[in-house]
């Protein structure tokens, strides 16, 4: 990339065909993840040295089955093929073929050598083909199509350096692959729609036939959307051709998919010779037999993830305290290190290292998931766990892909909004990212122990206790699911749907080096994104309940406490308590107070849901400040438990009643259990979406939460 | 007319989402207008190809397709816009 003389080749071909395996082969560790402009989809590029002398820029775009634009995927891999991406205009496009299903991928293959850049194709999972007694004269197949056909077996990096050579040739001789006839019909919307089109605008004479006939075939096309001039005219132009194909007695949707597989039958007559001990995929089957089983299949399933989600929740548990250690083990070094200036100490310990500490112990989460995730996806079990799942999603507008993303967020929502780079429906992606803040994470447990603690299992009993902890962790579906169905009405208008057929691939052994990539991918991307944005958080947050800190508070407090006899801790705890109340956060929260006046939520409760905005569970910590009972407490703190049973209100017409009762408990675990609270959330939401997306989330779950908690608060109010 | 009803009688059309037996069809038919056989004819399923139908999702939808070496789920409400015929008996 650094050099501009290096030429760019691009990485085509269908899901699970060992794409990624062959980019991995080819570049190695030199390679750079980003974004296409405006879009989310993820670019991936690489430096691929030919030799000591020559190195070639690969690029790999995401797999699809057709250049047919249905998916953004698709769409992105017409532009960069047809030169519109700039910089990125391939001189020569690599597609990656499965042995096995030859016709399919071979389609896909057709498609692209219409936009006229040379090709060479990498006959891949040999092997495998191999073992199975299916036999291809790839010499035989190479004649016939004009272009390099170089077996490979990707994952074991065999056949790369036949691959260069023939990149090599294939760049100065720029072969292109042999295209069907097209019938009369086809011919002449084509031309006239060339004719048209430059008419209307002089520039759009360089398309080439592929990108024409994208026009005509794709029932909303990629190419269309970067046609300058007037929108009707083109459209109309479009329309006419279409029209002229339809008389001549072909649907233009179809056409294509018929004339191109009939193009490629005798292509690949006598290519082919599978050996009388044919074991045709009789290894997947009998898997799927069980896998699929309508009982048996669904218990495997719910056992799977159950093991996932425990991977998650509990077992990454060990590094996250690990980690945990390491950060106060540091803090306490600079704490005393920093001990003659406290404001530095402070923005050190409680600024800089837990902002570190705020976004680093995501990591275990993080990496346990995808390393499932990716072990998932690469054997092929995925697919089938969408498979089974799908029906339960598809009333609003969600599918079997979302499972895995919804049910990592019950554990924590930033593995699970990562998660959802599996999901390529564009639209249920970000539904799915959407809706994941909604299912209780794991950071929300101790403030409903504390409540339920306190409020609900002395009067109520252990079973109404567990009754309400079940709950808490189901309201967030039982709001998720109509706002899933809502948002899948709204955004249905602007942008399309794609249909839910998806292939369930033969189950594979998986690829070291590919989980090892995904796994790197995600953490790299969440630290070098998502981690600033939280630790700037942090910082922010930390600043707001540092400042201003007037000096005078120390010393009136300890005037006010000089005759009584106080030991030194509990002292120091009330001027934490006091600078806490004086700081610009704490004013703030007093001056939001009102806002949650009909929530039932004193000043010290809504300071706390604000401190708490970059860790749900840091509320417990900043209660206990609030209650001068320092910031080591936690849920099952009997000190905490006390002091917010007997808190009561300092002013207003409630004065004296006391601040907790069973309606503000339950007001404040249904705003907890609702609510964007964490920003580390709202930090991923941008990484992986974009700030608008993230920033409304964050007002509509509030909303939600507010109102959700101002229901409860004046219902139990009411009724009790 | 009349042939029509021949051959409704003679051989049945039925639309892949009713089919409840699992076995090997024909495809007669497709709606090329719709979005999700675009797809399918994409991955070389045509007229005239041979299907099995392989399993069921627990929840009675989804159902998983195969043709041509290729493994494929689809929702039933895209089913219906694939008219087959029963090739043999369920060949389990």
């Amino acid at each position: 990339m650094m050099d501009q003389r290096l030429s760019t080749i691009a990485l085509i071909g269908n899901p699970n065909t060992g794409k990624t395996s062959l980019f991995n082969a080819l570049t190695g560790q030199k390679q750079r993840v980003g974004n296409y402009p405006g879009v989310t989809v993820e670019k991936k590029s690489g430096l691929w040295k030919l030799s000591k002398t020559e190195s070639l820029t690969v690029i790999d775009l995401p797999g699809t089955y057709s250049l047919s634009a249905q998916t953004i995927d698709e769409r992105i891999t017409v532009d960069v093929l047809s030169g519109n991406i700039p910089d990125l205009s391939p001189s020569l496009m690599i597609i990656v073929i499965d042995a096995e299903n030859l016709q399919r991928n071979l389609f896909l293959a057709s498609q692209a050598s219409e936009l006229g850049v040379p090709i060479v194709i990498a006959l891949n999972c040999w092997d495998i083909a191999e073992r199975k007694g299916i036999q291809i004269d790839s010499k035989l197949l190479e004649k016939r199509l004009g272009v390099p056909v170089v077996p490979t077996v990707a994952n074991q990096a065999k056949g790369i350096d036949k691959l260069a050579l023939a990149v090599k040739t294939a760049l100065s001789n720029k072969a292109i692959m042999v295209r069907p006839k097209w019938p009369e019909p086809v011919q002449e919307a084509v031309d006239t729609l060339k004719a048209d089109l430059s008419a209307i605008d002089q520039t759009s004479q360089s398309l080439s036939n592929g990108e024409i006939q994208r026009l005509i075939f794709d029932a909303s096309s990629a190419v269309a959307d970067r046609l300058k001039g007037e929108k009707t005219q083109i459209l109309e132009a479009i329309e006419k051709a279409k029209e002229t194909v339809h008389k001549g007695g072909f649907h233009p949707n179809a056409v294509e998919s018929i004339i191109r597989f009939r193009f490629l039958k005798p292509i690949l007559a006598d290519i082919i010779a599978r050996q009388a001990t044919l074991k045709k995929s009789i290894h997947s089957e009998s898997i799927d037999q069980l896998l699929l089983h309508r009982f048996w299949g669904l218990v495997i399933f719910v056992g799977m993830m159950y093991f996932v989600f425990q991977s998650v929740y509990s077992w990454s548990g060990p590094f996250m305290q690990l980690i945990e250690g390491g950060i106060a083990h540091v803090q306490s070094l600079a704490s005393s290190a920093l001990e003659s200036t406290p404001m530095l100490q402070s923005l050190i310990v409680d600024g800089v290292l837990s902002g570190v500490g705020a976004f680093v112990i995501f990591l275990p989460q993080i990496l346990v998931l995808f390393l499932f995730i990716s072990l998932l996806e690469e054997t092929g079990y995925m697919a089938r766990a969408a498979f089974l799942m799908d029906k339960l999603f598809q009333w609003c507008g969600l599918n079997g892909k979302s499972f895995v993303p919804l049910l990592s967020s019950y554990a924590c929502a930033i593995p699970g909004i990562l998660a959802t780079r599996t999901i390529n429906d564009k639209k249920i992606r970000i539904i799915t990212i959407m809706i994941a803040p909604l299912m209780s994470c794991s950071a929300r447990l101790p403030i409903y122990i504390l409540m339920i603690g306190i409020f609900v299992e002395p009067a109520y009993g252990p079973a109404i206790s567990g009754i309400t902890l079940f709950f808490m962790h189901f309201i967030g579906v039982l709001v998720a699911a109509p706002a899933a169905y809502l948002m899948n009405q709204c955004i249905q208008r602007k942008s399309i749907s794609i249909p839910f057929v998806m292939e369930l691939p033969r189950y594979r052994i998986p690829n070291l080096k590919n989980i090892y990539g995904r796994i790197y991918e995600s953490g790299y991307a969440f630290i070098s994104s998502a981690g600033t944005l939280i630790f700037a958080f942090t910082i922010i947050i930390w600043a707001l309940f540092y400042f201003p800190r007037p000096a005078n508070i120390e010393s009136e407090i300890r005037n006010q406490y000089a005759v009584e006899l106080i030991d030194e801790s509990s002292l120091q705890a009330k001027i934490d308590s006091a600078y806490l109340e004086n700081s610009f956060g704490g004013k703030l929260g007093k001056g939001l107070q009102p806002i949650f006046n009909s929530s039932g939520y004193d000043w010290k409760i809504t300071v706390a849901v604000i401190a708490s905005f970059p860790a749900r569970e840091v509320i417990i910590a900043t209660l206990g400040i609030l209650y001068s009972l320092g910031g080591e407490m936690d849920e099952n703190s009997r000190d905490l438990r006390a002091s917010l049973k007997n808190a009561t209100w300092e002013e207003g017409k409630r004065k004296g009643m006391p601040v907790f009762d069973i309606a503000v408990a339950f007001s404040i675990m249904i705003f907890f259990a609702l609510c964007m609270q964490c920003g580390a959330t709202v930090a991923i939401i941008a990484q992986e979406l974009n700030w608008l997306w993230a920033i409304g989330s964050f007002i509509s779950l509030s909303l939600i939460a507010w109102v959700a908690s101002i229901i409860t608060y004046q219902s139990i109010n009411f009724f009790l | 007319m009349q042939s029509m009803l021949l051959r409704l009688i003679l051989k049945p059309i039925m639309q892949l989402n009713q089919i409840k037996d699992k076995g090997h069809y024909k495809v007669l038919k497709m709606d090329e207008s719709q979005r999700c056989i675009s797809r399918l004819m994409d991955m070389g399923l045509l007229p005239g190809e041979l299907i099995r139908i392989r399993h069921e999702a627990p929840l009675g939808d989804p159902i998983s397709i195969e043709f041509k070496d290729c493994h494929v789920s689809i929702r039933l409400k895209d089913a219906a816009f694939l008219e087959v015929d029963i090739i043999n008996e369920s060949t389990q």
